[in-house]
């Protein structure tokens, strides 16, 4: 951390190293875009850089990066939000694009993981953070509340939704035999 | 309704299991350049001597000249007054 806070780039590469997969796979997991994801990650990346030198000795940067990158993504979705809201009525007068492939359907090989993906994604954005810091990052509870700006209470009660919702919905795949074989049942 | 807390640690696991992604090694690289660049930029510019020359420069160098050229100024027209009125 004190190398950083000096500018020393090989800290800087060591950090960037570890942290970058980690980081975009939970942007591209919360927006299910690549090109969002693409674009989240290097705004965390800079932020990082420019607060470099006022951060504190202390600080996580595990932590400091998914807070950071988790805010650019509620900023990023209340803007998309409100432009959605404005280009509805817009967008109903053209024709509808095909469908477009998501990156799970592309890069998802294995049934199972593809099933995985997809009943991740489709649980409300405030489930699926939670799951994929805590279980998908390793984050312990009180880290993962902090990087959602919640209480412990809060994000435990949150995290159990989480994974009764993820259940369910696994369960209501035909890849329930699949993943039952695969984790026991 | 009430879920087995078994099949729900299944899940996680599930999750913990997914493959990580990562950006193409062109944006990788065009980033690491990039926040290179900004990091060593803010490096100079936190250094004590470019402080210290800013610091110098603003507070003492800067109004030091102002001051010099009011001064030259003042001394010429009183002067220049001097030799129209004095003689």
């Amino acid at each position: 951390m004190a190398r950083l806070r000096a500018g020393d780039t090989d800290a800087f590469d060591e950090v960037y190293d570890a942290y970058r997969p980690r980081v975009f796979a939970f942007l591209l997991r919360m927006s299910r875009s690549r090109m969002v994801a693409e674009d989240l990650l290097d705004e965390t990346w800079l932020r990082l850089v420019r607060r470099a030198a006022s951060l504190r000795p202390d600080t996580r940067l595990g932590p400091w990066l998914f807070t950071v990158a988790r805010n650019l993504y509620w900023s990023h979705r209340r803007d998309s939000l409100v432009e959605d809201a404005f280009a509805a009525d817009l967008l109903s007068l053209w024709p509808s694009p095909a469908p477009w492939p998501s990156p799970f359907d592309l890069a998802a090989a294995g049934e199972l993981e593809r099933r995985v993906e997809v009943a991740l994604s489709t649980l409300p954005p405030q489930h699926r953070e939670v799951v994929l810091l805590i279980a998908r990052e390793g984050l312990t509870p009180a880290d993962a509340a902090v990087v959602c700006g919640i209480s412990a209470e809060a994000l435990r009660q949150r995290l159990s939704r989480a994974r009764a919702a993820l259940a369910q919905k696994l369960d209501e795949t035909p890849a329930v035999a699949a993943f039952k074989r695969r984790y026991g049942t | 309704m009430t879920f087995d807390d078994g099949q729900n640690d299944r899940s996680l696991a599930a999750v913990a299991g997914l493959r990580t992604y990562d950006v193409s090694q062109r944006r990788t690289q065009r980033l690491r350049s990039r926040c290179h660049a900004l990091l060593q930029a803010q490096a100079r510019r936190n250094t004590p001597s470019a402080i210290v020359n800013g610091v110098s420069f603003r507070r003492i160098i800067g109004p030091a000249l102002a001051g010099a050229w009011c001064l030259a100024y003042l001394v010429e027209i009183i002067r220049r007054a001097a030799a129209v009125y004095g003689q």
